[in-house]
């Protein structure tokens, strides 16, 4: 073993306490945290920045938000795998769970709310569950309604939810078409411009999605999670005018 | 709070991790699965009984070449000006008293020794194109520069055992010179095992002459150095250059794969059956002599086997009468007890597209399933064997690793089981965030560097490439990284001095 490889060791096995870390080192170390997908750590690195005296609103933007940005590029990259995302996401989750009620008490816009499930007669949900977790990784507030959805279960999950984003899913070809009913039912109600509607699935193109009406077509996950914060921030500049 | 030890990780330490577990590289692949075997006992005993047919009554010529003649009669063959003509089990009586069934090929680095035969397979790049290709160039003739390169990409290529022999013909150096120039690429870029010079018996033991300055004078007597491919000139020849050649060899104990080269209904009948019988009769014819010549020294039953196209006589490759002829010879030579050697990449097609992938991937899994002990022509081959190509041979490098996994076979531990991944989970859900998918997703399924399986999107906005342009962004990636394997500097300079004082004792020749 040489110099070089005793030193590594060392760093590798440093002991690190969070409350002891400078502000910038701590949000560096969080980074970090999330990309390694620890929970724990995560909760207990909020908490120190908040009992510090920061906003819960720069907690979330320089710390979550910043490190779970760094997990979407490696993760599209072919960096990061799912199943470390899965966790990275987790650990957003934990996050996210302390700041929420203090960014509600403060009046800050959350980053967004999003109801999700898969059309009438389909039952595969593998897709769905990457977006939610990459959505939940990126701080959206997700509801999974799950598989097999009628109009009618949208239409109630909507209603007592209240999100910002619609997102709906189908790999086959005959469960597809189901996303217009959907669409076309929210435009019969009125009701089709109060959300942002997101299709997804393996048979989906740009075109369909448009064609049904939809905002926008997901071709994946990591792409879906990059893609949902932009539209809300154009909406919210849309109605601000 | 108290401080747990933690390791520091984050991003640049996976980004260092990921990077290290794609760098590591076995010595060899332990087979683990069945051989598919097409011949029942009835079936191979009526070909061995053939093969001994066309020995006994038929024979096999041995071409200019007197001193073998000599050797043979003395072992009890009927010689006949240049026919030898074989007593029924004479040559495998010979054959089970010395030969070994396995043996080791050391190389420069002990770590990259490898075992040939028995359950074992090492995987080999292509030998012996004229021509090479590749995306920006096209094709065009072989120099010593592509050969260089290809030593260096077979170096880095972790599912690629060993760095061949002529991986590509270097036709800018003489003829009668350019074997110095291919051996030392071979110890000076790389430092996996090689194969030796062939085309002369002075350049075979030029080769073994360069092999005792890198591993020493008295160890490469008790020891295999070297493994050279001797091809018989079929049907039922062997010719005065490949008997030079692997006499050389056979004398210094060095390893040669006696290698019937047929391309069968031009230079073998049109059936499997008799192209087989054939084969064996030559392999037995060539590999006897060896063990005559040094009685114990290494050798390799090889096969290579292509159909001819009768409307035109081209050879063709990748179709399933050569696959049958290399499972039932696979048989043949494990019966007798020797490593086996064919197999490979190979195709017809002039450029890395559908019909080189089919082909290819044809004899490659028909020579992972046959049983193949040395896979000869694993990775680069294009058009017969006529181009040797940059892309194709990280495409091929790419089903190698592959092959590994597959003859690896199933994990039936405890974690491979994965009973407790079926319990946490249960009915509907998903495996992704299990603790035994957390645990073991790293490895658990083959990562290809070539195929995209993006979405249609993404693929679009990455450029819409095919397989081989990825296949180029990648070899030149890999040849601007490359760093060369530590070499002894007293080595080097033994071996250039050599080499520069052999080059100087004669004329440049080009034949």
């Amino acid at each position: 073993m040489n110099d070089d490889d005793q030193n590594l060791e060392a760093t590798e096995d440093e002991d690190i306490v969070l409350a002891e870390l400078a502000d910038d080192e701590l949000v560096e170390q969080m980074h970090d945290d999330l990309y390694d997908g620890m929970r724990d750590e995560i909760e207990e690195g909020s908490t120190i920045l908040l009992d510090r005296g920061w906003s819960a609103e720069k907690v979330l933007n320089e710390a979550l938000v910043g490190g779970m940005k760094i997990v979407g590029i490696d993760f599209r990259d072919g960096i990061l795998f799912v199943p470390e995302v899965l966790l990275a996401a987790n650990a957003m989750k934990g996050g996210m769970a302390i700041l929420r009620p203090l960014l509600a008490e403060t009046g800050v816009k959350p980053i967004g709310k999003m109801v999700i499930g898969t059309v009438k007669g389909d039952i595969h949900d593998i897709g769905k569950n990457l977006v939610a977790m990459m959505m939940e990784g990126a701080g959206f507030e997700v509801i999974d309604i799950g598989i097999n959805n009628s109009v009618e279960d949208y239409l109630a999950a909507l209603e007592e939810h209240k999100p910002d984003i619609l997102g709906m899913s189908a790999l086959l070809t005959t469960t597809m078409p189901y996303m217009k009913v959907v669409v076309d039912e929210l435009v019969n109600r009125g009701i089709r411009d109060d959300y942002i509607v997101l299709v997804g699935g393996a048979p989906l193109n740009e075109e369909f999605g448009a064609a049904v009406g939809a905002d926008g077509y997901c071709r994946d996950a990591a792409q879906t999670a990059e893609m949902a914060p932009q539209l809300m921030a154009e909406r919210r500049e849309a109605v601000c005018e | 709070m108290s401080a747990r030890p933690r390791k520091k990780r984050g991003r640049s330490a996976k980004r260092a991790a990921r990077q290290r577990a794609a760098t590591s590289t076995a010595t060899w692949i332990d087979r683990k699965i069945p051989y598919l075997e097409l011949l029942d006992e009835a079936g191979l005993e009526l070909i061995e009984d053939n093969a001994e047919t066309v020995l006994e009554e038929i024979g096999i010529e041995f071409r200019d070449f007197p001193s073998a003649l000599e050797l043979l009669k003395n072992a009890g063959a009927d010689v006949d000006g240049e026919r030898v003509r074989f007593p029924r089990g004479l040559c495998r009586s010979i054959i089970k008293a010395s030969a070994p069934s396995e043996f080791k090929q050391h190389a420069r680095n002990p770590e990259r020794s490898v075992m040939i035969g028995g359950d074992r397979t090492v995987l080999v790049p292509a030998y012996g194109s004229p021509f090479v290709r590749c995306l920006d160039q096209g094709r065009r003739y072989a120099t010593i520069e592509d050969f260089r390169n290809f030593v260096k990409l077979a170096y880095m290529s972790p599912g690629l055992h060993h760095s061949g022999g002529t991986i590509c013909e270097p036709v800018d150096v003489p003829v009668n010179k350019r074997h110095f120039d291919m051996i030392y690429s071979h110890i000076k870029y790389s430092d996996k095992p090689f194969m030796g010079s062939v085309t002369a018996p002075d350049r075979a033991q030029d080769t073994v002459d360069m092999a005792k300055i890198v591993f020493g004078d008295d160890f490469i007597q008790e020891n295999t150095v070297l493994t050279s491919l001797i091809n018989a000139n079929s049907p039922l020849t062997f010719d005065a250059t490949m008997l030079g050649a692997a006499t050389v060899y056979a004398e210094n104990n060095q390893a040669t794969m006696i290698s019937p080269f047929l391309i069968a209904g031009a230079m073998s009948p049109v059936t499997v059956a008799g192209t087989v019988t054939q084969i064996l009769a030559e392999a037995l014819a060539g590999i006897a002599y060896v063990q005559l010549v040094r009685p114990g020294a290494p050798v390799v039953f090889g096969t290579f086997a292509a159909a001819v196209s009768m409307q035109s006589g081209a050879p063709t490759f990748g179709t399933p009468e050569p696959s049958q002829i290399m499972y039932v010879v696979a048989q043949l030579a494990r019966r007798l007890g020797l490593p086996f050697r064919s197999g490979g990449s190979l195709c017809g097609s002039k450029i890395p597209d559908a019909q080189a992938a089919y082909e290819s991937a044809n004899t490659l899994q028909t020579s992972a399933l046959a049983g193949v002990n040395f896979m000869l022509h694993t990775a680069g081959w294009l058009e017969g064997g006529l181009a040797m190509g940059y892309e194709k041979f990280i495409m091929d490098a790419d089903q190698a690793n592959m092959l590994a996994i597959l003859l690896g076979g199933v994990d039936l531990s405890e974690n491979g089981q994965a009973m407790n991944a079926l319990r946490e989970v249960g009915p509907g859900s998903h495996f992704l965030g299990a603790a035994h998918t957390q645990a073991n997703f790293e490895t658990a399924f083959y990562r290809s560097s070539i195929a995209d399986s993006n979405s249609f999107e993404q693929w679009e906005q990455d450029g819409s490439q095919d397989a081989p342009a990825r296949a180029n962004a990648i070899w030149k990636k890999m040849l601007s990284e490359y760093e060369a394997p530590p070499l002894d500097p007293a080595i080097d300079e033994e071996l250039t001095s050599f080499i520069e004082r052999r080059k100087s004792e004669f004329d440049d020749r080009d034949y």
